[in-house]
């Protein structure tokens, strides 16, 4: 069954149709990518799906159940965590403190707390987990805006990671890396695979390629192709929309 | 216990002997005054530039019940902490659906309703002549109309006061008061409603300023009718900002030097303000983390000497 649904989803700026019509569903356990040039509506979809914005028209279905318009902060707590394109980070606090927040927002049933922050061991606990998986474990006691920009795109998802998300939503976690780091950040999202439903937009076409089960194409808004990495491989019309017209042989 | 509260306890003992009672009193109730604000200015990130409604709001309210009822002190704080907070709630309400600028006119749009309100109302508040005769009556034996039995009341209260704040900051409501500051999207992305915790930072600042607010009217026997005025709200900020708005204690040495400048310096030099405001722009050039900050730089050069002075010998 599909975990993730979009019927139809719209979103428009004023004469821009940023999201055209776009229906999609994301199967439990697969990761599904997402590409598209620039400006395709990518993030303005991710936007649509965590309730960042609502859709102009159109329903957004998360395990069966219609959460089209509902705000950021109930997607958060219905399972749906994402990372951002640009860092996205709480600059000032700890690296542990910016994971560890994430954590306690999913495990409020028992209200605020009185105590003091660093006595809920489980909480931490699951906090380092989720540092050590992204490989940022030494660095938990730094600020976060003492991190390098990769550093900072590994903090990204282990906040993301620190919501224990049915549904994970990256958007691009690989930007702006150098290549050393961006194979240790596929790498990184490789492993994540099968545990999480993941969605991923990316630019870069081998990482792509290597990791996706599923790849749904954007362009101008609308979705033009979706496929297996192979069939979206030999599209014509996605190597138009990403070769600028000129047609390959 | 920590240094911090050594320093504080010293302060508390030593403070009566360096200066007048009435002003060792209004430190710590500005200090009080002080750690309401920062909870919002420091921990969340909001300017607000209207405490003074609330602080103004429970001393009327303390203040009316005191001079007419003869009411428990005790009962009399109590009830100002609920105005300070029941009011922070009415006010902060409107304000947290804006952010910014205009987040900031709002909380001084409102501070002027109240204002005038007292203003107007003079059957009860006295308009322009303030609220006057009211009295410190005794509690538990304690003659709170001596000035040094009031002093003593009104620091206890502070290191009360001091002692939940520390609380609330380090409990999970600061980091996320932090978070909201740092970053309001992501905090709402990872399933926080930034709207609400702005909303409770208000309503427990209100309680603070309340308590505040009740303290300040029995120490000088009158509310004046600044005391809900825009200059008060302005006077806690500078204060803060002044002592350091990124710490727990910044707002307590800003009252420091806040009441000391204006209770003492003045009686000497009329032009005291203006010391304040060259106080003000050094403070917001170069430390923007206030007192506190300078005097963690001041320490750090001096280590840094010291280890040097070592090495070279």
């Amino acid at each position: 069954m599909a975990l993730l649904r979009t019927e139809d989803v719209t979103k428009t700026f004023g004469a821009l149709t940023a999201v055209n019509r776009v229906t999609l569903a994301v199967e439990e356990g697969t990761l599904h990518s997402i590409i598209g040039p620039n400006g395709a509506g990518k993030t303005t979809l991710f936007n649509l799906l965590t309730g960042q914005a609502p859709p102009t028209s159109g329903r957004i279905l998360f395990d069966g159940r219609d959460i089209t318009g509902t705000p950021p902060q109930r997607i958060a707590h219905l399972g749906i965590a994402r990372s951002f394109q640009r860092t996205n980070v709480f600059p000032a606090l700890s690296v542990l403190d910016n994971v560890w927040v994430a954590v306690f927002a999913r495990s409020r049933r028992r209200g605020l707390g009185w105590r003091p922050a660093d006595r809920y061991p489980d909480l931490t606990e699951r906090a380092l987990a989720a540092l050590g998986e992204v490989g940022l474990g030494d660095n938990a006691r730094r600020a976060a805006r003492e991190l390098s920009h990769g550093e900072q795109r590994q903090l990204e998802l282990a906040i993301a990671l620190a919501a224990a998300p049915r549904l994970l939503l990256l958007d691009e976690p690989a930007a702006g890396l150098s290549p050393d780091e961006t194979r240790k950040m596929v790498a990184l999202v490789r492993g994540l695979k099968g545990r999480y439903t993941i969605v991923l937009i990316e630019h870069k076409m081998d990482i792509i390629m290597t990791i996706s089960d599923r790849v749904s194409v954007m362009h101008f808004g609308s979705l033009i192709a979706e496929g297996t990495p192979a069939e979206i491989q030999r599209h014509a019309e996605v190597r138009r929309a990403y070769l600028g017209g000129i047609v390959a042989p | 216990m920590s240094r911090a509260w050594i320093a504080i306890l010293a302060a508390v003992v030593l403070l009566p002997m360096l200066v007048r009672h009435a002003i060792a009193t209004e430190i710590w109730i500005f200090a009080i005054f002080g750690l309401g604000l920062n909870l919002l200015l420091g921990y969340t990130g909001l300017l607000s530039f209207g405490q003074a409604t609330f602080f103004g709001s429970a001393a009327y309210v303390g203040g009316y019940l005191l001079k007419h009822g003869g009411v428990n002190v005790l009962l009399v704080l109590a009830l100002g902490i609920v105005v300070g907070a029941v009011s922070a709630a009415a006010v902060g309400y409107l304000c947290v659906q804006r952010s910014g600028l205009y987040f900031i006119m709002l909380t001084f749009a409102l501070n002027q309703m109240f204002y005038f309100t007292a203003y107007q109302w003079t059957s009860v508040t006295g308009g322009e002549d303030g609220m006057p005769g009211i009295p410190r009556p005794a509690f538990l034996g304690l003659r709170l109309s001596e000035p040094l039995a009031y002093y003593v009341f009104v620091a206890a209260c502070f290191v009360i006061a001091l002692g939940i704040m520390k609380r609330v900051v380090e409990s999970p409501l600061g980091k996320i008061l932090q978070a909201i500051r740092e970053n309001e999207v992501r905090a709402q992305a990872i399933g926080y409603d930034a709207r609400r915790f702005k909303l409770l930072a208000f309503v427990i600042g209100g309680a603070f300023s309340g308590l505040a607010g009740v303290l300040y009217a029995m120490l000088f026997g009158i509310v004046p009718l600044e005391a809900i005025g825009f200059v008060f709200s302005g006077n806690v900020v500078f204060g803060t900002l002044i002592g350091g708005s990124g710490s727990l204690y910044g707002p307590v040495i800003g009252a420091f030097v806040f009441i000391w400048l204006s209770e003492s310096v003045s009686v000497i030099w009329q032009r005291w303000p203006l010391l304040l405001g060259v106080a003000f722009v050094i403070v917001v050039l170069f430390f923007r983390g206030g007192l506190v900050e300078a005097w963690d730089r001041l320490a750090t050069w001096w280590s840094v000497r010291r280890l040097r002075g070592v090495a070279e010998t």
